[in-house]
């Protein structure tokens, strides 16, 4: 019951107020990494919360806001997770022993005392190293070279060439290994500040750049892996004695979410001097924030004399607006950067849209609106292995045949792992995959056909060949497969799997020995408007190829009397429309697992090309019922086109 | 079946807003069960699970939202 009175009553005022605050946070920490947090105690207290549980609900909303804004960064490949668990535990205990000291001293001097503590703490560290971060950025500035790689310093080339056997490791952000005896002192004071004024960051980001020697991109974005761990550590602290107010706590991380992604967001945008810009700005504002009040805890202290009421109030005043000025400084750089980088982005991309190769072949206008079957733009995705060597073939021969243009996408990852290649590895498979659609190019100038290559970097490869397909309005997609039948088979997360799966056209996946040389088509149907599409494209395809068709059907021993029938009708149905395209079709229904039944049919008839439709399933439904079409993909050598129903 | 058929822009949209509601039926729980929830989580003990839990399960479905939010106005991480 006692503890009813540490929850105050919240009105919509209080809630849009924190909610506010949360969203400039957020914004400032998914940027720096740290550094959005300090002004959300005094803002709650200044709400009537008490000092312990404005505390224990920031510190609730800052983990699971760390999180997000630590797997947002990942997703850009700036994150060290090693380096962040390693300096994150040592800055658990640094916390727990802040903690203490603050109760120690709240116990033998009271609230002012306490209060004199935290703002010398400000005051000292925030000088210090604020100054520094600041000074650095100045001078980065003046010497023009905002724009230059970042060096490692002369600090952190010490502490790297300084071996203590047994204590070295390796921190993939620095490239070089460094005794865990200097990330543990780092980590403690990055706690030990947390539990102080709430942001640890303002050492563990410097810490991390100026003496370890990560690039400062990656030093904040690791922040929020420190954070996160602080963060969980003193939430479990704090609600094991009963002092977070989950409601305080979830109308800050409302609003901060929305900040996060934006700030993590902004880094892509921004060279690396600019962390270090909005850092140092943002420390030095606070440190004179938290210096305006310091002779008010004095006064309390009868260090000095007293201060009349309307002076205490105007220093709080002073100090409370100067914090919200800082906070409201790192938002305003950031979003400027952002706003400025976004815009930049979409003015280079207008200058590099693409256009077609000179002296190419005409392509035929059709007069319908996406026609199912109309074969006018391909769209190869190729990763230039050998996976992709079918594909690439094979898409000439048919762009050849059809008349179509033939736009190639060369797709490179661009996620943690790969970035953890280095820059030299990255370069040499960026002029791979270069010099690969160089050459598709020359091979598609010579047979005449239309072509257009563009290469681009994405973490969701599936998700990029995806989009340019909608971008270049492609009727198909033909990639490769990779190898491996059970695997491939099993491998959900596969990118042709995925791209099946989400792709509006068709697509047509080609593995590398199988050729489409149009001897004969099987075409699968279960009479549903899906495998009808199919057979509308197959009868455009086999008209221009003069190729036979065998329309299959497959039925279970476990089916119906009616669905055998059913299925009897949809074969007959199905070679009926094809007769009638003009194209020489047959039919035949067989009996046991569809997948396995096609690929027989496709071999025994000397097939090379099996064409399904696909009922477009994504997501969990593919998951729990499975794919046929992926089943056939992983099993037969041959060519299999998978129609899109509109 | 009728997601796959969407185009690109509309399905994220849709998803966006199935997580936008689900932020917004989380919110509204807590509101309408704040003394329970306040009073369960502030137990102190073994109850910290409470907070803690209730702090993941925002985070996913909220964090979620807001990122799929900015994407779908346009602002996006540069390539």
């Amino acid at each position: 019951m006692e503890l009813a009175a540490n929850f105050v009553h919240l009105d919509p005022l209080h809630i849009f107020y924190l909610f506010t605050v949360g969203v400039i946070g957020g914004l400032v920490s998914g940027f720096i990494g740290s550094g959005g947090a300090f002004v959300l105690t005094p803002a709650m207290m200044s709400m009537g919360v008490p000092g312990v549980v404005a505390v224990a609900s920031n510190i609730c909303h800052k983990f699971p806001k760390a999180l997000v804004g630590a797997l947002k960064r990942a997703k850009y490949g700036q994150v060290d997770v090693k380096l962040g668990l390693v300096v994150g535990a040592s800055a658990e205990a640094g916390m727990l022993y802040g903690a203490h000291v603050q109760e120690t001293i709240k116990r033998a001097f009271g609230d002012s005392g306490s209060n004199l503590y935290v703002s010398a703490a400000f005051v000292v560290v925030l000088a210090i190293v604020g100054g520094y971060v600041l000074r650095d950025a100045w001078k980065i500035h003046k010497s023009g070279a905002a724009d230059a790689e970042e060096k490692v310093n002369a600090l952190a080339r010490r502490a790297q060439a300084i071996h203590i056997p047994y204590t070295m490791m390796y921190f993939k952000s620095l490239n070089a290994r460094v005794s865990i005896l200097f990330t543990v002192p780092l980590g403690f004071a990055t706690g030990m500040l947390a539990a102080t004024i709430a942001v640890g960051g303002f050492i563990g980001v410097p810490g991390m750049h100026y003496v370890l020697g990560a690039p400062s991109l990656m030093a904040s974005a690791t922040e929020l892996v420190v954070a996160f761990v602080m963060g969980l550590g003193g939430t479990i602290k704090y609600a094991w004695s009963g002092f977070v107010d989950i409601r305080l706590a979830m109308i800050i991380l409302a609003g901060s979410l929305f900040g996060i992604q934006l700030g993590a967001i902004g880094t892509t945008y921004v060279k690396p001097y600019l962390i270090k810009v909005v850092m140092g700005v943002i420390m030095v504002l606070v440190l004179f924030s938290r210096g305006i009040v310091i002779p008010v805890y004095l006064a309390e202290l009868k260090i000095i004399g007293a201060l009349g009421p309307t002076t205490v109030t105007a220093l709080n005043g002073v100090s409370f607006a100067i914090m919200i000025l800082a906070l409201a400084s790192g938002a305003f750089i950031i979003l400027a950067a952002l706003a400025k980088g976004i815009r930049a982005e979409r003015r280079a991309e207008a200058l590099a849209a693409p256009a077609f190769a000179a002296g190419t072949v005409a392509v035929p206008v059709s007069p319908q609106l996406s026609p199912i079957g109309r074969f006018e733009r391909f769209l190869l995705a190729t990763d230039g292995s050998e996976f992709s060597t079918g594909a690439v073939r094979e898409s000439l021969r048919m762009a050849q045949k059809c008349g179509a243009r033939l736009h190639v996408v060369s797709v490179l990852s661009h996620d943690v792992e790969y970035e953890s290649l280095g820059e030299q590895l990255l370069k040499q498979e960026l002029d791979k995959a270069q010099a690969h659609l160089e050459q598709v190019q020359a091979q598609a100038a010579a047979a005449g056909i239309a072509c257009e290559t563009r290469h681009v970097q994405a973490s969701e490869i599936y998700q990029e060949i995806v989009n340019e397909a909608e971008r270049v309005q492609a009727d198909l997609i033909i990639m490769g497969r990779r190898g491996g039948h059970a695997l491939a088979r099993m491998m959900l997360g596969d990118t042709t799997a995925k791209v099946i799966g989400h792709a509006r056209c068709s697509v047509l996946v080609v593995p590398r020995a199988a050729e489409l040389a149009g001897r004969h088509f099987v075409l699968a149907t279960d009479g549903s408007r899906y495998a009808d599409a199919a057979a509308a494209t197959v009868a455009s395809l086999a008209g221009l190829c003069h190729t036979p068709v065998t329309v299959v059907s497959v039925t279970m021993p476990s089916h119906s009397k009616q669905r055998r029938e059913e299925a009897k009708r949809a074969v007959r149905r199905t070679v009926v429309f094809l007769k009638q395209e003009g194209v020489a079709a047959d039919g035949d229904v067989l009996h046991g697992r569809a997948d396995r039944m096609i690929v027989e049919a496709a071999q025994t008839k000397n097939s090379d090309l099996i064409v399904i439709g696909s009922h477009g399933r994504t997501g969990l439904e593919r998951a729990l019922l499975g794919s046929i079409s992926e089943r056939i993909i992983g099993e037969t050598r041959n060519a299999v086109l998978v129609v899109k129903a509109a | 079946m009728a997601n796959s058929a969407m185009p690109g822009a509309a399905k994220q949209l849709v998803q966006t807003l199935v997580y936008g509601l689900t932020t917004l039926l989380l919110y509204s729980l807590l509101y309408v069960f704040e003394d329970s929830v306040l009073g369960l989580s502030s137990r102190g003990g073994w109850y910290f699970i409470f907070p803690v839990t209730i702090a993941f399960v925002f985070s996913f479905v909220h964090g979620t939202f807001t990122g799929r939010f900015w994407d779908v106005l346009g602002i996006k991480a540069r390539k």
